[in-house]
């Protein structure tokens, strides 16, 4: 193969096509309980908080905290291999504590990421049919 | 109290060749660590009449070639000539490396066998261990292997990244924790690092895996294998062996799913419930242990579980090891062998040897003075864990 292998990209599924779809066109959803109102990410088929099993995807602001971050160094993911060191971010979204969702963050905002600062969304065309959420750091 | 509690004991321990690549199939290691294990007990191979191991790849999308990436209950029942009649088997698929342990009481305690045999063979698939190749990414995965999110030792940097935030920590502090086990990997000849010493500054020097961690922040794959004899206390009295008994257990799996979207706070919540059953069985406390034998297989693990099993407060484990404390001659020895930083991934079958080892005076050069009750404990802490209390009188 001489092309690079591309990183690895979703594989939608009945239970995350909403999602992607969502992506596809530059909004951010997340899967809600329609039952207590609980987010649940990644989607899952029965609610974390309540068990129920009615979730629906709404929109959500985008907007959220680092709650951590790491910078990884190992060339472990076909893909990313000319993207090391990169870095990868838990964001705490607003809706909601403990949402959490990986990210990564523009290769030049690396200096500038924290713990606790503040991030939201923007998206990345990669082909056709995806797009895929990324953080960037926002003034507090 | 557990009414199990000192009934039963591990007997014998045997270990085969520990190498990074080994040219000898894995099957045949495990025959290797059996036969020593039984050889160590006094036990001859037909007084063997229950089987258990617990023999899950650590490796992602890769075979199950029985005897070459894993050694299932079969493989040992064919290869072995055990006990004709063989009573009690068990193969266990969750949990962690003292579940198949804890399974064996259970079924001395229940009468279903006499002497059970327990191993846990390791292989080191080709290429970077935990490698991600395919070019999907599909379940919980697509919303992490796109980010290039896919290592346990990513979501470790991570959470000790928010751990010294918001702790106070330092790489400086847990440069403390490592170059403790590697002093006490020197005086242990079965680990790599058996005569390499580590300064604070040989750790702090190191090159990143994932920034916070770094290499020595790592455990070292390896292949081979680690078997254990267990019996009723009753046969272990007439054994080679001083019996160390089995005083506790515990177990937890977390019911949380997903690899990476966690709050520091659940570490450490789940592995003080595998903890609380600990205790709560053996009827001792942190305070008891002589020695702990903690997880490491990344650095920040062994932290976490001096925590959650409350051998000091939340947030206080990055100071409780400075000065001296960890240390074998210290009031807390932990990780006595030097932990899987330095002996190698054996996903914590080494830290029920040194266990073993210490309660029954068989440490050797590492031998701690008075050692009466010591814990084994695997895990992350999070996702899933086992652990053991040993004592040297039931
Ligand atoms: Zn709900």
């Amino acid at each position: 193969m001489a092309e690079q292998q591309q990183r690895p990209l979703p594989a939608a599924d009945e239970l995350t096509r909403p999602f992607w779809d969502a992506a596809r066109q530059h909004r951010l959803v997340v899967q809600q309980c329609s039952a207590c109102g609980y987010f649940n990410h990644p989607p899952r088929t029965v609610c974390d908080a309540c068990q129920s099993q009615t979730l629906a995807f709404v929109p959500v602001s985008g907007k959220g905290t680092v709650y951590t971050f790491s910078v990884m160094f190992q060339q472990n993911i076909a893909g990313f291999e000319q993207q090391v060191p990169y870095v990868n971010l838990l964001v705490e979204l607003d809706e909601q504590p403990r949402l959490f969702m990986v990210a990564n963050l523009p290769g030049s905002e690396r200096e500038q990421v924290k713990i606790g600062g503040r991030v939201e969304v923007y998206f990345e065309d990669v082909n056709e049919e995806i797009s895929l959420p990324m953080f960037r750091v926002i003034a507090e | 109290m557990w009414s199990g509690k000192g009934k039963t004991a591990i007997v014998g321990v045997g270990y085969s060749q520990l190498t990074r690549h080994s040219q000898k199939p894995l099957g045949l290691l495990a025959i290797d660590a059996c036969q020593a294990a039984m050889a160590d007990a006094g036990v001859a191979p037909e007084q063997i009449d229950g089987l258990t191991t617990y023999p899950e790849l650590p490796a992602l999308g890769a075979g199950n070639r029985d005897g070459e990436d894993i050694v299932s209950v079969m493989y040992i029942l064919n290869q072995l000539p055990l006990a004709s009649d063989i009573r009690w088997y068990a193969q266990i698929e969750a949990g962690m490396i003292a579940s198949p342990v804890i399974e064996a009481v259970h079924a001395l305690l229940a009468g279903a066998c006499d002497y059970v045999l327990v191993w846990r063979a390791l292989h080191q698939p080709r290429g970077r261990y935990g490698a991600w190749s395919s070019t999907r990414a599909s379940g919980e995965a697509q919303f992490v292997a796109p980010y290039g999110a896919t290592s346990i030792f990513q979501w470790h940097a991570m959470q000790w990244q928010r751990y010294m935030h918001k702790y106070g920590a330092t790489r400086e502090h847990l440069a403390t924790f490592v170059t403790n086990s590697r002093r006490n990997a020197n005086l242990n000849p079965r680990a790599f690092f058996y005569t390499t010493p580590m300064t604070h500054d040989d750790y702090l020097a190191s090159r990143w895996i994932a920034e916070p961690l770094c290499l020595f922040d790592c455990d070292i794959p390896v292949e081979g294998c680690v078997a254990l004899v267990l019996t009723t206390a009753a046969r272990a009295r007439d054994l080679r062996n001083p019996p160390a008994y089995i005083a506790g257990y515990g177990q937890n799996t977390s019911r949380r799913r997903t690899l990476f979207h966690y709050a520091l706070d659940d570490y450490i919540a789940c592995g003080q419930s595998l903890a609380t059953k600990l205790w709560a069985s053996s009827g001792l406390g942190p305070r008891d242990m002589d020695a702990a034998q903690l997880y490491d297989g990344f650095s920040p693990s062994t932290l976490y579980w001096l925590e959650a099993a409350g051998f000091c407060g939340a947030g206080e484990a990055w100071s409780f090891i400075q000065d001296g404390r960890i240390a074998l001659e210290g009031e807390l020895p932990v990780n006595t062998f030097g932990g899987s930083l330095s002996e190698g991934r054996l996903h914590g079958m080494g830290h029920i040897a040194e266990a073993v080892f210490q309660v029954t005076g068989r440490a050797e050069q590492r031998q701690i003075s008075g050692a009466a009750a010591v814990c084994a404990i695997d895990g992350s802490p999070m996702l899933r864990g086992s652990g053991l209390v040993v004592t040297k009188e039931a």
